[in-house]
């Protein structure tokens, strides 16, 4: 089983999609910094993908800093640092999006959103997980 | 080194005209997907590339060898598996290995072994067995001719695990032709269609899917400029108050897209489209209208 969940959608280029079910891993704290990444061959076997796919999500990774290469061990989670809240927040742009409409179509109001965010932000605050703000 | 090159190739039978001047190139380390309506000639292409068939004009090199020159020494290193495959029905699974290792010196009995774990016999046995036979002997190529037809989704599964447990990466090659669009829509990095035997697209799986998305104009009451819009924005919809179209060049448009211009005022919302719906377009809206349209 991969350590953090993906369920791949038809139509979006998948190496996007993986590297966009990493990063949220990563700030939902599904993983955490050590943690050891699946290589090229089990994330291509896991999710039937080409192999030149899988080590395109993995690269795209590392460069963004995600993921670091290390020799012996393999690719590990990396240190999350403070300073990307703005990538963060791009990356629950579609989530907000849908939570937007779906809030609108039943009729809640946008106070009653807010006040349901916090509750659950509430109940994620470890303290391993919490951003240092410098 | 490409692991296939198919330059201007044409092959009739008779009169008829499988294959018209084709062009392709499959680089050495992807996996390619042959897609292409029935009578498109992936077959006929393939026949070639196995040296089944001999091409009417043109070439084709394969591994870097002529295709009219494959014999055995070439065909060690190619797995072929196709779906028209006869198998000797009386011998079996393990009578039908022993048969064939010998045969290959690179044959691989450990990841035989795997192979015979993870396939689960005996669902799916005949393209199983086939299959088995093509990776153990680890190809550096590997050629499936509609690999998935017939089969249940359980099976097709196991079969793309397969395919992917022999992977080798940058090293191995994986020449696919199938309908079987979904499926080959996350395996294959480069996708060729082609349709009456001529090239109709040649590009990674990942900058179709950029390109390629259908758009929703909500006109809010305005009048759109409909009689000059882009050949490129193919079947267009038009009802009262919206207009649909697919728009073949989407991840072009830097800045401004030109939906400002036709649409000032209207709300624009873009979707992307899976391979199956992009390939649908390409053969619906070349049907309707047979000129002008620029992929």
């Amino acid at each position: 089983m991969l350590p953090f969940s993906i369920g791949l959608k038809l139509g979006l280029p998948v190496t996007e999609q993986i590297v966009f079910a990493v990063k949220k891993a990563v700030v939902g704290g599904q993983l955490q910094t050590g943690d050891k990444f699946p290589s090229v061959r089990v994330l291509s076997q896991e999710l039937r993908i080409s192999p030149n796919t899988a080590h395109k999500a993995i690269a795209a990774l590392v460069d963004e800093g995600v993921l670091v290469a290390t020799p012996a061990i393999g690719t590990v989670v990396a240190p999350h640092e403070a300073g990307d809240r703005k990538d963060c927040a791009h990356l629950l742009g579609a989530e907000v999006e849908r939570l937007v409409v779906e809030a609108k179509n039943l009729g809640i109001e946008q106070e009653d959103v807010q006040a349901a965010v916090a509750a659950h932000w509430e109940k994620l605050e470890t303290p391993d997980r919490r951003y240092s703000h410098k | 080194m490409n692991a296939i090159e198919i330059n201007n190739l044409t092959r009739r039978y008779g009169r008829t005209d499988a294959l018209v001047d084709l062009s392709l190139t499959v680089h050495t380390g992807s996996i390619f997907a042959l897609l292409g309506p029935n009578g498109a000639g992936k077959t006929t292409t393939i026949k070639i590339l196995m040296n089944l068939i001999p091409p009417t004009s043109g070439r084709a090199t394969v591994l870097g060898v002529e295709s009219t020159r494959i014999g055995p020494k070439e065909r060690a290193q190619i797995g072929y598996v196709s779906e028209n495959q006869t198998l000797p029905l009386w011998m079996s699974v393990r009578q039908l290995l022993d048969y064939c290792r010998p045969f290959y010196p690179s044959w691989d009995r450990n990841l035989e072994t795997t192979l015979l774990k993870q396939f689960n016999l005996p669902r799916g046995m005949l393209m199983k067995v086939a299959l088995m036979s093509a990776l153990s002997y680890r190809p550096k190529l590997l050629v499936l001719d509609e690999p998935f037809s017939g089969l249940d989704p359980l099976v097709r599964d196991d079969f793309v695990q397969g395919i992917l447990e022999a992977s080798d990466l940058g090293n191995w090659t994986v020449f696919i032709s199938s309908h079987d669009i979904d499926e080959i829509e996350r395996l294959a990095d480069h996708v060729g269609v082609i349709d009456g035997g001529r090239t109709k697209l040649n590009e990674s799986s990942e900058s179709l899917l950029m390109r390629f998305r259908r758009i929703e104009v909500n006109l809010q009451g305005q009048t759109p400029l409909l009689e000059e819009m882009p050949t490129n924005w193919l079947a267009v919809d038009r009802a009262s108050e919206r207009v649909i179209f697919i728009d073949s060049r989407y991840s072009e448009y830097t800045a401004d897209s030109p939906y400002q211009r036709y649409f000032p005022d209207a709300v624009v919302t873009s979707h992307p489209m899976t391979l199956r719906e992009i390939f649908l377009t390409l053969f619906r809206s070349d049907r309707k209208t047979s000129v002008g349209i620029r992929l």
